[in-house]
């Protein structure tokens, strides 16, 4: 499988582990008052008001949605108007055959403009979050797809605040547990020993488990 | 936002975030059930009938069926639309709900849309085995041909339905895949076996939750359920346009789409109701798919069987009133001919049988809605079979007139249909999470 490694790779990150989406959402609002750049959060489902908190902004994929529908529109009915009317007209029962019968080509085109920006926009998304099969994945914990919520703090961004400050607000606000050089790993290239401690117990590793994983290869 | 406390929670039992991954997941991890095992084989046996019955269909020919001049369309196309109806509950439960904000939406709507997908497949086999000569089953398409220019007719009905079922079902497996990436992801971050990391990563696309994939993800799937609801509506609309654009008297009816979309609703949600009510007990997904589930499901099934009664006796209202005797004797046709028994079968599985739900007992005894649905289910195959075979077979000529039965290859394709989508589904509940483990995590602590 092919590397993801783009966003997480070589970074040393501060993070914070929450199992309150409320908690991790105060968190990052005190952060951000306090100065601090949060490089991003994980979470296993989306968390309201998050991003809004995190400062993003909305994003534009809806813009290209409605391209994309357009040209599926347009590609309808040019499929249809040159078909039945261009090249060969089918004329049955003696009816005309020209744009007068611009009704009938609706179906196709609606049909067409649902696909092209249903399409259209998916491909736009996996684009743009970096998304493809076979893709490995970037993971700062292994239960941030199944309970926890990781709040990631890129070590290089934040010169100016001392780490142990960060790492105590992390604390008063409610994490419960705290890595102050966290680098991203990866499940599918888990060591052997790793699967089988796992398989014997099917529960998620614990707290202490965390700061053991191994390091992402190169 | 404010919620009454007469409002039930939708989650029940007090679960933590990590109760709904483990239970979800518990199926995917461990080694199927005997009960799985058991409706597996069934499904497979049914699958082989229909392997078996087309193959001789090709093998022979259409002449194995009873269709023929008069009643040129018989179950094939019955079945047809019987399974495009029952597509349609997945979409209408993850889009339409989705946009009018129904939170109990996100325990039932993985398999809906799942359900939904099988169900298409199971009926894109009717109309390309009714072509005859299945292998030319492309020539619908606007393909560029050695005919000369001999293009397909955009102004015939049949060709829209080519482009709305393909875009439907395109458009669904998509919605479906995307709901399921998250979900897939944390099965892959809990794997204990190579395989599983390996395929459950192929899928999962990388995905690890950040904020920012989260944010677009929510604008995709919402802009993907705005365009689903129109596409959904439009899917059965054309599907009565195969109908209603003729000049058959019982089909040229200017209400059939209303009245055909809300019928496919009525049967989609029928259908989920089976198999939903299998599925719970089976998993023992009692805390996701709680009885607030199944009334909010059977007062779907309430209004949508009522707007399709209302449709029963609008059409015949508007027959009597016509005064065109042909339309007036399709109908009398219909109830007092020879296939009154299949007309009363509808009448009552459609129209009053629904009509319990109007009591809260009946809205929450699951064995009873189980009944209830199982009767909706054939209800709404009688609708078709009304509708196609009664309006056929005494056509303008009384001397064409004829009774039409199926052969045994035609009822083991409907059989085998089911072992198709049954085989699809046993798969999906052993390989997929049945419920939808993000969605469902941010609503333990609502209320419905």
């Amino acid at each position: 499988m092919v590397d993801k490694s783009i966003l997480l790779d070589n970074k040393k990150f501060t993070v914070g582990i929450f199992d309150d989406s409320d908690k991790l959402l105060h968190a990052v609002k005190t952060l951000k008052e306090k100065g601090v750049k949060i490089f991003d959060c994980y979470t296993p489902f989306p968390v309201h008001h998050l991003d809004h908190a995190l400062g993003y902004h909305r994003t534009n994929l809806t813009i290209g949605a409605f391209l994309c529908g357009m040209l599926g529109c347009l590609s309808g009915f040019t499929l249809a108007y040159y078909m039945n009317v261009v090249d060969w007209p089918m004329i049955i029962g003696g009816k005309p055959q020209d744009i007068s019968v611009f009704t009938s080509f609706i179906p196709v085109m609606f049909e067409l403009t649902i696909l092209f920006t249903a399409f259209g926009m998916v491909i736009m998304f996996f684009a743009r979050s970096r998304m493809i099969h076979g893709i490995k994945e970037d993971l700062l914990s292994r239960r941030q797809t199944d309970d926890h919520m990781v709040l990631a703090i890129d070590n290089d961004e934040n010169q100016a605040i001392s780490n142990d400050d960060i790492l105590t607000l992390l604390k008063k606000e409610g994490a419960i547990e705290v890595n102050n050089s966290k680098e991203a790993f990866n499940t599918s290239l888990t060591s052997e020993e790793e699967l089988a401690k796992l398989s014997k117990k099917p529960k998620a590793p614990t707290k202490a488990k965390t700061s053991t994983k191994k390091p992402k290869k190169k | 936002m404010y919620t009454a406390d007469i409002r039930q929670p939708l989650v029940t039992g007090g679960k933590t975030y990590s109760d709904v991954t483990k239970d979800v997941c518990r199926p995917i991890e461990n080694k199927p059930t005997p009960s799985w095992w058991l409706g597996f084989s069934i499904a497979v046996l049914l699958l082989l009938l229909l392997a078996g019955t087309l193959a001789w269909t090709v093998w022979e020919g259409i002449g194995t069926w009873n269709v023929n001049k008069s009643v040129m369309w018989g179950w094939d196309i019955t079945n047809f639309v019987f399974w495009v109806g029952i597509g349609h509950a997945g979409t209408l439960i993850s889009a339409i709900l989705l946009l009018f904000r129904q939170k109990w939406r996100m325990a039932i709507n993985r398999s809906a849309e799942a359900m939904t997908i099988f169900a298409v497949f199971c009926a894109a086999i009717f109309p390309l085995f009714h072509m005859g000569r299945v292998w030319l089953g492309y020539w619908p398409l606007p393909l560029p041909n050695a005919f000369g220019s001999l293009w397909v007719n955009f102004n015939s009905p049949l060709l829209w339905d080519v482009f709305a079922i393909s875009t439907y079902l395109s458009v669904s497996l998509v919605f479906w895949y995307l709901g399921l990436i998250p979900d897939i992801a944390t099965v892959r971050d809990r794997a204990t076996t190579k395989a599983r990391k390996f395929w459950y990563g192929f899928f999962a696309m990388g995905w690890n939750g950040s904020a920012k994939s989260w944010g677009r993800y929510e604008v995709v799937a919402l802009i993907l359920a705005g365009i689903s609801t129109p596409l959904v509506l439009s899917v059965h609309t054309i599907v009565s346009m195969d109908f209603a654009t003729s000049v058959i008297p019982g089909w040229h009816t200017t209400i059939f789409p209303p009245y055909f979309v809300a019928g496919a609703i009525f049967s989609g949600f029928g259908m989920v109701l089976t198999l939903l009510l299998i599925a719970r007990y089976v998993m023992n997904y009692e805390d996701y798919i709680t009885s607030e589930h199944l009334e909010a499901m059977t007062k779907v099934i309430l209004l949508t069987g009522s707007i399709v009664g209302l449709a029963y006796i609008t059409e015949f209202v508007i027959a009597a009133y016509s005064g065109y005797e042909y339309e007036q004797y399709a109908f009398a046709n219909r109830m007092f001919g020879p296939y009154a028994w299949a007309y009363w079968t509808m009448m009552f599985c459609n129209l009053m049988a629904p009509q319990v739900f109007w009591s809260k007992w009946a809205r929450t005894t699951p064995w009873f809605i189980f009944i209830i649905s199982i009767i909706v289910n054939i209800g709404m195959w009688f609708e078709r079979f009304v509708i196609i075979v009664t309006s056929l077979h005494r056509d303008f000529l009384p001397s064409s007139w004829v009774m039409y039965h199926a052969t045994w290859v035609e009822v083991g394709i409907f059989l085998g249909t089911f072992g198709l989508f049954f085989t699809c589904f046993f798969m999906f509940a052993k390989f997929l999470p049945v419920i939808n483990m993000a969605e469902v995590k941010t609503i333990i602590k609502d209320k419905e």
